[in-house]
């Protein structure tokens, strides 16, 4: 069966090969491939044979199974009355369509665990990486960053009026030689 | 002769226009009505309990529906729940039934029993479970992969 199930369904033969290519991607033949022998019974999200399950759109296209004989038995029973199936038989059958309840996949799952875990590993790591390049990978800073050449700077700056309007030297009182 | 054409044309002209005009007010008018809720209750009712329709459609109108912002009424509830019927599926019945308590909302506690109820003789009539029944009201089984089915 699973050898069965990577052979294409409909292949236009008179087409060469880069049509059929074109054609596939086109529409959806993977996806209709690898759907199996789920029955499609809706349009689902997007029209494409796929199974998720969402409170946004609960009802997918496929089958969540593949048919087997024991479903086809129950499926046979399922079209008489259904007080006569037992509560066992239904909720086969709403396990054959679907693969989780409401209350399944809406449930609050411990995975933002993991996710804050991998979060702070990760600072962690670029945190180590930060400090030990500081430690052994870069030279010491050039010498104009040293205080004095600093304020030496900044008084040259200041001398030269550099932007007056927005910028250093309009913060500047030239009157009282002072900060405003 | 070029006058009388010409006015011969207008005349044309204005009927056209002006019956062109009537369409489009009733087009408008169309569009902007504001469709009541019973409207809305009585649209999906008669959408639900069409003869001869198919699981496509009903999975169509159900989708939409749980997709909207408000809560299905009762009756629309019951006119699914015999569409699923009449399809034979009753997988789409119980999902139905799980879409509509899920849809109540923060109101769960006025709005499920309430709905309930209403829906109890045609969950009776047809024999589905409702979902206290089935114990699906709480996570029943843990999820397997994908890669060990």
């Amino acid at each position: 069966m699973s050898a069965l199930r990577m052979l294409p369904r409909a292949r236009p033969m008179h087409l060469d090969s880069s049509v059929v290519m074109g054609l596939r991607f086109a529409s959806g033949d993977q996806t209709r491939i690898m759907s199996g022998d789920r029955e499609v019974v809706g349009y689902g999200i997007n029209g494409r044979p796929i199974y998720f399950d969402s409170q946004d759109c609960p009802f997918p296209a496929i089958r969540f199974r593949e048919l087997t004989p024991e479903v086809c038995a129950i499926r046979e029973k399922e079209l008489g009355d259904w007080k006569k199936l037992s509560l066992c038989e239904k909720k086969m059958l709403y396990r054959h369509s679907f693969c989780q309840t409401y209350a399944e996949f809406q449930k609050f799952t411990p995975d933002w665990k993991l996710v804050l875990g991998l979060g702070l590993w990760s600072l962690a790591i670029g945190c180590a990486i930060t400090v030990i390049s500081k430690l052994n990978l870069y030279n010491d800073p050039p010498e104009t960053f040293e205080e004095d050449r600093r304020s030496a700077q900044l008084r040259r700056i200041i001398q030269l009026q550099m932007n007056p309007i927005t910028g250093l030297s309009s913060k500047w009182c030239y009157e009282r030689n002072q900060w405003k | 002769m070029l006058r009388i054409t010409a006015g011969k044309l207008a005349g044309a002209m204005r009927g056209a226009l002006v019956g062109n005009s009537t369409r489009v007010a009733a087009v408008r008018s169309l569009h902007g009505t504001e469709e009541s809720a019973e409207e809305f209750d009585k649209r999906y009712e008669k959408y639900f309990s069409r003869e001869g329709i198919d699981g496509w459609e009903i999975r169509k109108g159900m989708n939409d529906l749980l997709g909207m912002d408000l809560v299905p009424s009762p009756k629309i509830v019951e006119a699914g729940l015999r569409a699923a019927r009449r399809v034979n599926d009753i997988a789409l019945a119980i999902r139905w039934l799980e879409g509509c308590k899920y849809k109540c909302g923060d109101q769960m506690a006025t709005l499920y029993p309430y709905i309930l109820e209403k829906v109890t003789p045609t969950l009776k009539e047809l024999g589905v479970p409702t979902l206290e029944e089935l114990g699906y009201d709480k996570p029943e089984l843990a999820l397997k992969s994908v890669y060990d089915q």
